[in-house]
């Protein structure tokens, strides 16, 4: 499309902002608080075990008590890359406060109560914590019968074994000799990183009601669909008989990208046949939050002197916690951003999800890539002072060009870093130069970073209703992000040259819309945009159709626009958009179309992936991040003191949405980078357990953050869009480690720069990482990890 | 009724006039009865059954009186309240800032001095620090009779089992002319979380303006907060630079382990705290003109 | 037991139990679920609910000692003219996104405009110490704070003159 066509109402205000300020928009949690049985799970209290006795029979007994419910009532598996999850620990406890037994009674109170009455023995086991630990041979295993989980997801080549839960490969080029060639300097650098906390003010939350043979599921979820199907499976019940609906939604970033809290509060209500209100209290939704995953990065570069990068290997691995769910798809993500934004001559890189004794991680914003990109950019700064090499120049000439390959052989197009560097050098050039002689630690940092659309399946419904105005039914979450209440409205007007206030947006019901991944992954203006898009194509052609038998004029000198369709040129000689859904009544009946939209695929090299679900990435997004910090020496705390984002959007269909995005993005970036920290205890428990110790960003630790769209970079997103919800966060992490490390001049390998790990790095009180990846350095791809008797390989 | 089981009357609370109803109460209620001030720190975690004697309505207990040279708070003012008194009195300007930088605004217009000096298991008391430096004593009142205490021995004595069952009044700090007191905290943000150290400094100057009768307290960096004698003892005499005081506090260093928590390692309480000497050394010069 | 608390201008009946916080007996007992369960320790602002004027957090509150006084909740805020103009000031801003933190920031920054009329950037954060909002990065919050200044200043003026 041209990018010149005009896109109306660039700044389209949300038509949710009105009632959440005055407290008038009911979230799940505020349905749930009132009028249901309230769910409490009881929760092991050891991280590894054999269950000896659960007996529920007193707690059944307990006053006010309506269900009980234990594995027995939800025997099936699931995940997501492999079935390795029950809704209930059986037999075996993996990680402590996973659930052993759920209790619906008519107050949380009396709910709590029954789980102390619950007879529970469990004898202890040896664990691991770490992932070292986990890959160490002869470590306990989390899963002694991984070899009799179901793979769902087909893939060429991944590797699986004992605590492996899954290893997904890259391998282009010939890396070996390129680090044996006499020419190449090699920097070797090791990172690593803890969890991340969604902390969303709402936590997640379900009320489940069972009527006429099916559930329904008010669910405070990212993605609905996702809800309907584990739920389903998890109870071994049809999916048609699920139904999720979901509100308005207090905050998601992820932790509600899967399903994880809807089938206890459905179990219950099928056992009752009451309907059931879960809603965690926050120590419980932090201790069972599926974090963004710790990880350790081990990365080596063979670089030459003029800087050019003749050969790079990393092993990456992530913590998935006792079970796999996310962390085995996004090993796939390694190949997309750490193996990114920079032409590589040759490269292997191997990145590997490990099963410990910890609570299962999951989904946030920019999954992965947040401490890739703060591996990959802090070891390119490693590399430019290794050669001599201004970093801002290194970037120059190595970030990716149109026609260059990425890690597994897929072919970018367009120059897309390489102006946005510009940009950004430009916009530095303006500010005013900040004043440095007041004792603390000056640095800065410009870093690139690449991430992509999670396209993915989407469906949508328009109608075209009598008024004229249109409703757009699609399984899309409005979650803060705004695409609901914005950017769909937005699409859908210009479609139909109507204003984006006749556009009426459904609330995600699975019984009225179709399929839908989720929202997540920056896909859904994108995903549901061109599903939109597809739908309103189909209106289109039937009001034109329609109107050029009533107006004699051939559809194609007509036009849609103002609620109106008019000869193109003669504005007013035609009719409006209410009188023709009118006229329609009685030739055609209602007019409404529908759409769906799928990944194109784009392609990869053949052979250079194995283990992947993504092979290529259909719509890459970049974004070049620079800041300045100072720090105290005498505290290490840091303070940011500017922070710019030029931000490759596509198109901007609401520049007002992507700065709002950008700003919140970065902000939880700081968090991530600065604040955010969790450690754990010696029973594998997280020692943070609410906003007072798990500290998040507040107003004074902010800087308003200055933001340059770039437009005009291929997509193939409706209207040129591209997700820009997740990608401001991506390389937060990247800049402000960068920057401090120039600042104090001494490598950072670990985030968060929390003050004290500032200043142990600043009083030399830090030992260097040492990563150890047994039998992986040099990474090579096909030798068996540990305890692996099979390595899984169907043809994708 | 639905409602009616949610909430089991567990707990009562009881609302007596006079702080001396308050103490007959908690004598015979003995170890059934808590006294309840803001609420702040009590009801973090679930009220528990019992009885509670709330002091919200004894006017007595709100009072703060500024005199020529003293100063008098009663335990149940809150952290807002004793702010605004204090505004504008140069030499308690680091009481003002212990009770306006604590916490954030919606807690400190609850949070009362007595409950924050009387939380034993809460290490990180602005308040605490600030009236140690300050010398104060406060007045308790036992179903035995009225008691007086230095804080710091109260500070001791309230983790006594002697300590169950007394009402603290209020706390009382004498104003000397030429003295002035200074708080230097750190939170790990701007501000919102616990402060992880802080330093209060009382201090006279001579007439080369010279740090005298210097009083230092340090809360957050161990389980209470204390005294710290031997920088006192160095300090005094030094001009108040930040590198004496920064030389100064070095010296003594050795004489706190700080506390290990999830927030911070011990190490890093101890290691900040010639920084926070340094800038309470600095408000103190900044308050006498001495910048 | 029955309470009976006051609050937006009428009384409103209960049986909690007397320790059971202010913020959950809105929610649970009385429909009132503008303010939100969030924290529960005081550190997030979200159930911030006008005791006697000033915005305290309801989730440190045992509801019986919220007897006698007047409660102003968010439902209640909606006639406030100052925090109309702060509204507006947000809507002009584009600064809501999920929305949970709102009811609270409305509650502080309400206050805030009226005791401290002629306020900065600075002023607001500080102010915004015990409010956590996890979506927006918080700089247009403190812009339609400023800007709904800016606007009452105006207002005041032109009442003035008129
Ligand atoms: C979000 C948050 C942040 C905080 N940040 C800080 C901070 O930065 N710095 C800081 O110093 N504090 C901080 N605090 C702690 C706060 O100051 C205390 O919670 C508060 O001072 C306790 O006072 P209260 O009146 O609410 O006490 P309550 O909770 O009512 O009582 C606390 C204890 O004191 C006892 N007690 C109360 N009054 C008396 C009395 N007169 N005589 C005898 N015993 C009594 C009670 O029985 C109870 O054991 C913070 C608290 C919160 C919630
Ligand atoms: S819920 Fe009350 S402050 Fe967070
Ligand atoms: S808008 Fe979501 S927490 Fe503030």
């Amino acid at each position: 499309m041209n990018l010149k066509t005009p896109f109306p109402d660039p700044v389209f205000a949300r038509r949710d902002a009105f009632d959440k300020l005055r407290g008038r928009t009911r979230y799940t949690v505020d349905e749930a608080c009132q009028g249901h049985l309230q769910a409490y799970l009881l929760r092991a209290d050891v991280a590894s075990g054999e269950i000896l006795r659960l007996d529920v029979s007193a707690a059944r007994k307990m006053p006010g008590v309506r269900a009980v419910v234990t594995a027995s009532d939800a025997p099936h598996r699931f995940g997501i890359g492999v079935a390795d999850q029950r809704l209930f620990a059986t037999g075996r406890v993996r990680y402590k406060g996973e659930p052993l037994a759920a209790i619906a009674a008519d107050t949380l109170e009396q709910a709590k109560a029954a789980a102390l009455a619950v007879d529970v023995v469990i004898r202890p086991l040896p664990a691991v914590f770490d992932m070292a630990g986990a890959l160490a041979s002869g470590a306990p295993l989390v899963h002694p019968d991984w070899a009799t989980h179901e793979v769902l997801l087909e893939t060429r080549g991944a590797g699986r074994g004992g605590n492996l839960a899954w290893e997904s490969q890259v391998r282009r080029g010939d890396v070996d000799a390129a680090f044996s060639r006499p020419d190449v300097t090699i920097v070797e650098s090791a990172f690593r990183v803890g969890r991340q906390i969604h902390m969303q003010l709402e936590p997640r939350a379900a009320i489940a009601s069972y009527a006429d043979g099916r559930l329904h599921l008010i669910a405070s979820t990212q993605a609905p669909w996702t809800v309907k199907n584990v739920t389903a499976r998890a109870l071994g019940l049809s999916p048609a008989r699920v139904r999720v609906t979901a509100p308005a939604v207090g905050g998601g970033f992820g932790a509600k990208y899967g399903c994880t809290i809807e089938p206890y509060a459905a179990a219950l209500a099928l056992a009752c046949g009451k309907s059931v209100a879960l809603v965690p209290s926050r120590a419980e939704e932090m201790l069972s939050c599926p974090c963004r995953e710790n990880a350790d990065i081990l990365i080596r570069s063979a670089v030459t002197r003029d800087g050019r990068i003749a050969g790079r290997e990393a092993v990456v691995l992530m913590d998935c916690g006792a079970y796999g769910g996310e962390q085995i798809y996004l090993t796939t993500m390694t190949a997309h951003t750490l193996g990114s934004s920079y032409r590589l001559e040759a490269v292997r890189l191997v990145s590997r999800a490990v099963y410990t004794n910890t609570a299962p991680n999951g989904a946030f914003r920019a999954c992965n890539g947040v401490y890739n990109i703060f591996a990959l950019e802090s070891h390119t700064d490693e590399i430019c002072q290794a050669i001599g090499m201004d970093p801002v120049e290194f970037r120059r000439r190595n970030v990716l060009g149109d026609g260059d390959l990425g890690s597994t052989g897929q072919v970018f197009q367009g120059d897309v870093l390489g102006p946005m560097l510009e940009k950004m050098s430009q916009m530095r050039s303006k500010g005013a130069t900040l004043p440095s002689d007041d004792g603390r630690l000056y640095g800065r940092a410009t870093t690139v970073g690449t991430w992509f659309v999670f396209v993915g399946p989407s469906a949508a419904t328009v109608n075209l209703n009598p008024d004229g105005s249109a409703t757009l039914v699609t399984a899309g979450v409005e979650i803060g992000q705004g695409t609901m209440m914005q950017s769909l409205p937005q699409i859908v007007a210009a479609e139909l040259g109507l204003s984006p206030c006749d556009v009426v947006v459904h609330q995600a019901d699975t019984d009225a819309a179709g399929f839908d991944v989720g929202v997540g992954g920056g896909r859904t203006t994108v995903s549901l945009g061109a599903a939109a898009v597809a739908a309103c194509t189909e209106i289109r052609q039937k009001l034109l159709a329609l109107a050029a038998r009533l107006l004699q004029a051939p559809a194609s000198e007509l036009s849609l626009s103002q609620g109106r369709i008019d000869r193109v040129g003669h504005p007013g000689t035609g009719m409006t958009l209410a009188s023709l859904a009118q006229e329609a009544m009685q030739i055609t009946g209602p007019i409404s179309g529908s759409g769906a939209f799928t990944r194109p695929g784009v392609a990869a090299m053949d052979g250079c992936a194995a283990g992947h679900f993504l092979e290529a990435v259909d719509i890459p997004v970049f974004a070049v991040h620079d800041c300045d910090v100072a720090v105290d020496p005498a505290t290490g705390q840091v303070e940011v003191l500017r922070y710019r984002v030029v931000q490759d959007v596509g198109r901007a269909l609401n520049p007002s949405a992507i700065h709002g995005q950008i700003q919140g993005g970065v902000v939880q970036g700081l968090g991530y980078a600065l604040h955010e920290e969790v450690t754990l205890a010696e029973d594998g428990a997280f020692r943070q357990a609410g906003f007072g110790s798990y500290r998040i960003p507040l107003a004074q630790d902010v800087v308003p953050v200055e933001i340059e769209l770039h437009e005009g970079a291929p997509s193939i997103g409706p209207w040129g869009a591209k997700g820009a919800g997740e990608v401001p966060i991506l390389n937060v992490g990247a800049a402000i480690a960068c920057a401090v490390s120039r600042a104090i001049g001494v490598r950072v390998q670990e985030l968060p720069l929390t003050p004290p790990h500032v200043l142990a790095l600043l009083q030399g009180r830090k030992p260097a990482l040492q990563l150890h990846h047994p039998q992986d350095w040099p990474a090579r791809p096909g030798t068996n990890p540990p305890h692996s008797t099979a390595a899984v390989s169907v043809a994708g | 009724m639905h409602n009616a089981e949610r909430w089991a009357d567990r707990t009562t609370i009881h609302l007596p006039a006079t702080a001396g109803a308050a103490v007959k109460l908690l004598g015979e209620l003995g170890s059934e009865g808590r006294l309840l001030a803001g609420g702040t720190w009590l009801m973090r975690a679930p009220m528990t059954s019992g009885h509670y004697i709330a002091l919200a309505g004894i006017a007595e207990l709100r009072q703060i009186e500024i005199g020529q040279d003293r100063l008098r708070i009663g335990a149940g003012a809150s952290h807002a309240e004793l702010a605004l008194a204090l505004d504008g009195l140069d030499d308690l300007k680091g009481l003002a800032d212990a009770a306006g930088g604590a916490a954030n605004p919606a807690i400190r217009r609850r949070a009362t001095v007595g409950g924050n000096l009387c939380t034993t298991a809460f290490a990180a008391s602005d308040l605490a620090s600030a009236l140690l430096a300050a010398e104060a004593e406060v007045t308790l009142i036992t179903p035995a009779g009225t008691l007086r205490q230095e804080l710091a021995i109260y500070l001791d004595w309230r983790r006594t089992s002697a300590a169950q069952h007394h009402l603290l009044q209020h706390v009382e700090v004498s104003r000397r002319a030429g003295r002035r007191l200074c708080h230097a905290r750190l939170p790990l943000r701007r501000a919102g979380d616990y402060p992880v150290a802080m330093v209060s400094l009382a201090a006279g100057s001579d007439r080369q303006g010279r740090l005298a009768d210097v009083v230092v307290a340090v809360g957050a960096v161990e389980s209470q907060a204390r005294r710290w004698p031997a920088l006192e003892r160095t300090l005094t005499g030094q001009l108040p630079c930040r590198s004496a005081a920064i030389t100064c506090a070095q010296a003594n260093l050795c004489q706190f382990a700080g506390r290990e928590g999830p927030e911070v390692p011990g190490w890093y309480r101890q290691q900040v705290l010639p920084e926070l000497v340094a800038r309470a050394v600095a408000q103190w010069a900044k308050a006498g003109g001495q910048e | 037991m029955i309470g009976q608390l006051w609050i937006n201008g009428e009384w409103c009946r209960h049986d909690a139990d007397p320790a059971a916080p202010l913020h959950r007996v809105l929610r649970e007992n009385l429909g009132l679920t503008g303010s939100k369960d969030v924290c529960g320790e005081g550190f997030c602002g979200a159930c911030l609910v006008q005791l006697d004027g000033a915005p305290i957090a309801a989730c440190l509150v045992p509801v019986a000692l919220a007897e006698g006084a007047q409660i102003v909740t968010i439902e209640g805020l909606d006639q406030d003219p100052v925090a109309q103009s702060l509204m507006a000031a947000m809507e002009a801003e584009d600064a809501v996104q999920c929305g949970m933190c709102f009811p609270g920031m409305v509650m502080t920054l309400t206050h805030l405009l009226k005791t401290c009329p002629t306020t900065d950037r600075e002023k607001v954060k500080r102010a915004l110490a015990g409010n956590i909002c996890r979506c927006t990065g918080y700089e247009r919050i403190v812009s339609a704070a400023c800007r709904a200044a800016k606007d009452l200043v105006a207002a005041d003026a032109q009442k003035v003159v008129a």
